[in-house]
């Protein structure tokens, strides 16, 4: 019960990010969007799989795909964001 | 409730698709192949779950990691510049 909770939250967040990948108007607003709603829906998503499924079936991997997860979003985020700011991209100002 | 879920996760990886199709810069596509990257782990982990098909984990792990290296790899070769 509670593991479908954690789904459909994970579900929404990811949907959200999406929705903010798309509408956002620059290469930053749509990074922030998109590292935000994946990490956030990643972790909510893989949480309610392990608590839907039960531990013995399928518990180590996932908890090691939810650290893998919490550990390169924010690393794959900062590379793609000091490649634009190095390349020239710059902020908007308003 | 598998069918749902795969479902609703391919609903929510039409707007990264969407950008990475038609991102004015290559930043913005680089976003949208990381985030549909997430989402394609996520359907291989969901698979494997609900299947209890346990071989798939490890392909989604693997999927993981190098989704994430080629992300960074195509950031630093785009950071210093086309040569």
């Amino acid at each position: 019960m509670i593991g479908t909770v954690f789904l459909a939250a994970g579900l929404a967040l990811l949907l959200l990010g999406g929705v903010g990948l798309l509408r956002f108007r620059g290469p930053y607003e749509r990074l922030q969007a998109a590292g935000v709603g994946d990490i956030g829906g990643a972790f909510l998503f893989l949480v309610g799989l392990i608590l839907r499924l039960g531990w013995p079936a399928t518990g180590g991997i996932l908890v090691a795909l939810i650290g893998f997860f919490l550990f390169t979003g924010p690393l794959s985020t900062h590379a793609i964001a000091k490649a634009a700011f190095v390349r020239g991209e710059r902020p908007s100002e308003d | 409730m598998r069918t749902a879920v795969l479902v609703a996760l391919i609903c929510t990886a039409i707007p990264p698709l969407g950008r990475l199709w038609a991102g004015p810069t290559l930043w913005d596509r680089l976003t949208g192949a990381a985030s549909l990257n997430v989402r394609i782990t996520l359907a291989l982990a969901a698979e494997a779950a609900f299947a209890g098909y346990g071989i798939l984990l490890d392909v989604a792990l693997a999927y993981a990691v190098l989704g994430f290296l080629g992300t960074v790899l195509v950031a630093r070769f785009a950071e210093r510049g086309q040569r």
